[in-house]
């Protein structure tokens, strides 16, 4: 008996086949998405496994860096502070050992690369790495990299990311400099470095276009070359520890760094007795590296959510369309009911057939998932310029994303075969479960309405279950198209709405301390304006939970007239020589930080400890960063400058004498077109995303759309025959319409908003900070679309009015 | 009398996998204004087909049928719906009542389609009815026979100038049937409109002034029974 009651289910499904086609669809794409996440994090976290390595393969990635760009150590000075360490450590009952102390040089510079177009100067940075060296080396994965690491002092290795764009290979020659003297080096590798997985520069999340930033690696000797100082001077200390010791997430609100936090207190007190001074990092605190792990950890967390959305999606979809069986069959379960069919027998069918469709569906998107994540692993290679050698999708990704979506989806089966076991026989053949009492509630709100518009409103909302599922299907399907969308706006305007709009020089150009005079003399010379700035990753602050936060200092001549401008969304601008030391600082630090205007905190500067006192908050910074008046700077750091902007004159271009008297260059159209490019290669992969949710909104808004036509057939066809005309009750239907698109759009806008937020919460951390606000246009943009998709669904109801039998309506409505 | 309708030879034949269905086979008569007019036969006999081409719901497959002097539109949803509308009221089986809307709301509704609209009408055609307490209940919060008798008012709400009904009464008990009757009859005869109603209740042909008996798509019999006031 239960065959045939399946057969029947399955016969009444076929009849719906769009809408069933719609919910495989869903369900593939929901297991498809996973898989493709899931098998993605999974192969992106192997890759910076191997890299990180601490074996032959691996790069042995540091557990602690010291490092100030200011000074420069002798390598008796190392080597005093490495012993110091080492007895010290031997000293402590820090459970891990020391595995080396290593110091090394690294700097920025320039590369002079000439090609068929012209001269180029290009900002580089440069290490100067020992042939014996144990942690931050060179990874070389065979077969994805070339040659060998720089041994004498005219050899570098060139970072791989950069090689194509410029055109090098292994054998060429390359002139460089570092704000000494300019030399060649022959190239003999191309590889990566742990360090250097995001090619963007120093103190920057944004990678330039390719070729636009070069990071090369020489010898010991060959940095000592270059800079012009003894084999073994050191801006770097590299310290790599046994194992690898826990260090504190800054995404997290827990702190995990105690293990490694000992190791770093003895660091200290060892900089200090030495007297040395430095900027002690751990991993988490390494920006480049925990970018990249944080990207990583987003992509894992995404797999769940974003498979049960969609998954969510296509559960709502079974339940209205099942639910909408079960009330069109509902005369035919009374029947079986009377003739002594089960209960359990007719719930069968319900419950399997959502188990059929999302095992159709499933195994499509387990053998499509393979095929979106090696794409997304080409897109990530080609984007991060590095190469993810193994792809595998583990088998725990396939069990947790079909088990996953098998489980919504049978939830999904479960209401309605609930529903269709509890029909009482009786009241469905006598006709008593379709009399129903309105609202009078309702009622009262439409009165002074005209009838057909009170109908209208009244019939949207007869089912206030089923319209609130689709107004969360609706929703969530809005979630994935207007999150990403206001997402993206507010990255737009962080990332290139202050360099566009607020700043005005068009080469920055990077200095030593005190060597300023040679680019103000070629400003000056070329008629140029140029404004001195100093901006120095180097504060670093104890947040709320006692966590040290790192974060960029500004010293600027003027806040609101000068080549950069800082956008101030409160408060107001510091005056020089304040009691206590007046700064703005970005409003994500004020956020993260629970600061407010006018609070007086003490900060380390440059490992000093200062009291600064806020005074404005700025917008616009993707980094957290203090603003100060650059006089105040300059005598709490003795650096008058670290950089200077320059306003080229009309005709006047950056050239080899600038090149040459700095440590190296940034041009402003560059770094707008790396930006751009970056978030038009974001925008593209997003994008996928947001058509998928509009599709979802499609498909859901269709299925609502249908079915509020079919279950009006009885009052449309009475209607009908009472004499209405097409064209009043096309208007009917299409002011029903209005009003479902009207609510479901600003449904749409709120979960757009409040995944846009939870998007902005689970990727914004004290490194990168993304406001996120309602953004009119997408508003309009999305309440247009669903309002767009439900009046498009009126000709599909005046359709069917008018290929409506009314004889066999008449028929149906007399029995 | 004027004359109101009249077929002839009116044919409806449905093609089907067995052969040809003669639904209605010649069907002629003419119906004048002020009859109330009931249509007898068994089931399968035709009777709900005649009705569904007297009210336009259905095309004739062959003969005339003209309508105040006028041939009815066949084969045109849009014009034939413009017929009823114009023309036509109709009282179902089970009422049909929008759930949603309240007794009133119901009468007012179809005036509104028809482009009529007048609450103080639909209010008096409560009353005709004897629902007059009833406007601001719901369809669901009535019985079955009030629920008929605001249908009854519902189809009458537009003026129009052939009601017709099929087994109207058909899910009522007899008292119940009585009542509505007697309120179709007395509306019908206040509004000056003519009736075509369908039955196998044999027990209503008392408030019929004509009775036309059906069987295998031919008319066999078509009386006057006299009762030219009604009961």
């Amino acid at each position: 008996m239960s065959a045939l009651l399946n057969k029947r289910l399955a016969r009444s499904l076929m009849r719906t086949k769009i809408r069933l086609f719609a919910v495989i669809l869903m369900v593939f794409v929901g297991v498809f998405a996973g898989i493709t996440f899931g098998g993605y994090a999974h192969n992106l976290g192997s890759m910076y496994d191997t890299m990180q390595a601490d074996d032959e393969r691996g790069a042995n990635l540091a557990d602690i860096w010291i490092d100030n760009r200011s000074t420069k150590w002798t390598p008796e000075q190392v080597d005093t502070f490495c012993n110091t360490l080492g007895a010290a450590w031997d000293n402590s009952s820090i459970s891990f050992a020391l595995d080396s102390c290593e110091g090394r040089t690294v700097t920025q510079g320039a590369m002079f690369h000439s090609n068929d177009t012209g001269d180029y100067i290009i900002n580089s940075l440069w290490h100067g790495i020992p042939e014996d060296a144990n942690a931050d080396r060179i990874w070389m994965p065979v077969g994805y990299s070339e040659g060998r690491t720089a041994v004498a002092e005219d050899e570098i290795v060139i970072d791989a990311h950069v090689t194509d764009a410029l055109n090098l290979n292994l054998g060429d020659t390359v002139s460089i400099g570092a704000g000494n003297t300019t030399a060649d080096f022959i190239i003999v590798g191309m590889g990566y470095h742990p360090l250097h997985v995001l090619m963007a520069p120093e103190g920057s999340l944004f990678p330039p276009e390719p070729g636009q930033y070069v990071v090369g690696y020489l010898s010991d000797a060959g940095m000592a070359r270059l800079t012009g100082d003894e084999i073994g001077t050191s801006n770097t200390i590299i310290l790599d520890l046994e194992g690898s010791p826990s260090f504190d997430l800054p995404d997290t609100q827990k702190y995990e760094g105690e293990e490694i936090n000992v190791a770093k207190q003895l660091v200290d007190s060892s900089l200090n007795s030495t007297e040395m001074n430095g900027r002690i990092r751990d991993r988490g605190q390494n920006e480049p590296v925990e970018v990249m792990r944080q990207d990583l950890e987003g992509t894992k967390r995404t797999t769940v959510p974003f498979t049960v959305m969609i998954a969510s999606i296509a559960a709502i979809t079974i339940v209205l369309s099942l639910q909408r069986l079960v009330q069109s069959q509902a005369k035919e379960i009374a029947v079986l009911r009377t003739l002594g069919v089960e209960r359990s027998s007719l719930m069968t069918g319900y419950l399997v057939a959502p188990l059929v469709i999302g095992g159709i569906g499933s195994v499509f998107g387990a053998l499509a998932g393979p095929y979106g994540m090696n794409g997304m692993l080409d897109f990530y290679q080609d984007f991060a310029g590095v190469p993810i050698i193994e792809r595998t999708v583990p088998n725990s990704v396939y069990v947790t994303v079909i088990g996953l979506t098998m489980f919504v989806v049978f939830l999904s089966g479960a209401f309605p075969a609930w529903k269709a076991s509890r029909l009482d026989p009786l009241s469905v053949l006598s006709g008593q479960n379709e009399i129903r009492v309105g609202s009078n509630r309702l009622r009262k709100l439409t009165s002074w309405m005209p009838t057909t518009l009170g109908l209208s409103i009244r019939s949207s909302v007869r089912k206030p279950i089923r319209l609130s599922m689709t107004f969360v299907a609706v929703g969530i399907s809005l979630m994935l198209f207007g999150s990403i969308q206001m997402m993206t706006v507010g990255l737009q305007d962080t990332m290139i709405g202050s360099l566009e709009d607020d700043q005005t020089w068009d080469a920055q150009v990077y200095i030593s301390p005190d060597s300023e005079g040679p680019v103000v003399d070629w400003a000056e010379d070329n008629s140029a304006h140029y404004e001195m700035i100093i901006e120095m990753p180097i504060g670093s602050v104890a947040d709320s939970d006692d966590i040290e936060r790192s974060f960029t200092l500004v010293g600027l001549d003027s806040f609101r007239n000068g080549m950069r401008s800082v956008s101030v969304i409160e408060g107001g601008t510091p005056v020089a020589n304040a009691t206590v030391t007046q700064v703005i600082m970005d409003e994500g630090s004020i956020k993260f930080l629970r600061w407010n205007i006018g609070d007086r905190h003490t900060v380390s500067i440059d490992g000093v400890e200062r009291d600064v006192e806020i005074i404005g908050v700025s917008a616009g910074e993707l980094a957290r960063t203090m603003y100060f008046v650059r006089d105040d700077l300059s005598k709490i750091l003795g650096v008058n400058a670290t950089s200077i902007y320059i306003e080229l004159p009309d005709g006047i271009e950056v050239d080899s004498t600038l090149g040459e008297a700095s440590i190296g260059i940034v041009e402003r159209h560059s770094l707008l077109d790396g930006i751009n490019s970056l978030l038009d290669q974001q925008t593209e992969f997003l994008q996928s995303m947001m058509y998928l949710g509009l599709l979802f909104t499609l498909v859901v808004m269709f299925n609502t759309m249908i079915m509020n036509v079919a279950e009006r057939d009885f009052e449309l066809a009475t209607l009908r025959v009472l004499g209405a005309s097409t064209r009043s009750l096309g208007t009917m239907l299409l002011f029903e319409s209005i009003l479902i698109g009207f609510i479901g759009g600003i449904v749409g806008v709120i979960f757009a908003f409040g995944g846009a937020a939870l998007l902005s919460a689970s990727f914004s951390s004290w490194q990168f900070f993304i406001p996120v606000k309602i953004v009119p246009s997408v508003s309009f943009q999305i309440i247009g679309i669903v309002l767009l998709i439900a009046v498009c669904m009126v000709p599909v109801g005046v359709w069917r009015l008018r290929r409506m039998d009314l004889v066999e309506k008449v028929k149906d409505l007399s029995q | 009398m004027n004359k109101l309708l009249q077929m002839k030879n009116l044919e409806r034949h449905y093609e089907t996998p067995a052969g040809v269905v003669k639904a209605l086979d010649g069907i002629s008569f003419e119906i004048f204004e002020g009859e109330r007019v009931i249509l007898l036969g068994p089931s399968g006999s035709g009777k709900t087909t005649l009705l569904n081409c007297l009210s336009a719901l259905d095309s004739p497959t062959g003969g005339n049928y003209s309508f105040k002097g006028r041939e009815v539109p066949r084969n045109n949803s849009e014009k034939m719906t413009s017929f009823r509308r114009e023309n036509i009221g109709y009282v179902f089986q089970f009422f049909n009542l929008l759930q949603d809307l309240t007794v009133l709301e119901n009468i007012l509704l179809i005036q509104e389609l028809a482009n009529k609209k007048n609450s103080l009408r639909a209010k008096e055609l409560l009353e005709l009815v004897g629902l007059e307490a009833e406007v601001d209940r719901f369809p669901g919060e009535i019985s079955g026979g009030q629920q008929q008798r605001v249908a009854i008012a519902r189809s009458i709400a537009k003026r129009p100038t052939l009601l017709l009904g099929d087994e109207l009464t058909g899910n009522l008990d007899t008292e119940t049937s009585n009542k509505v009757m007697e309120a179709l009859v007395s509306a019908c005869k206040q509004e000056n409109i003519t009736s075509v109603f369908v039955t196998h209740d044999e027990g209503l042909v008392k408030y019929a002034t004509r009775v036309i008996r059906i069987d295998s798509g031919k008319i066999i019999s078509d009386e006057r029974t006299g009762n030219d006031s009604g009961v």
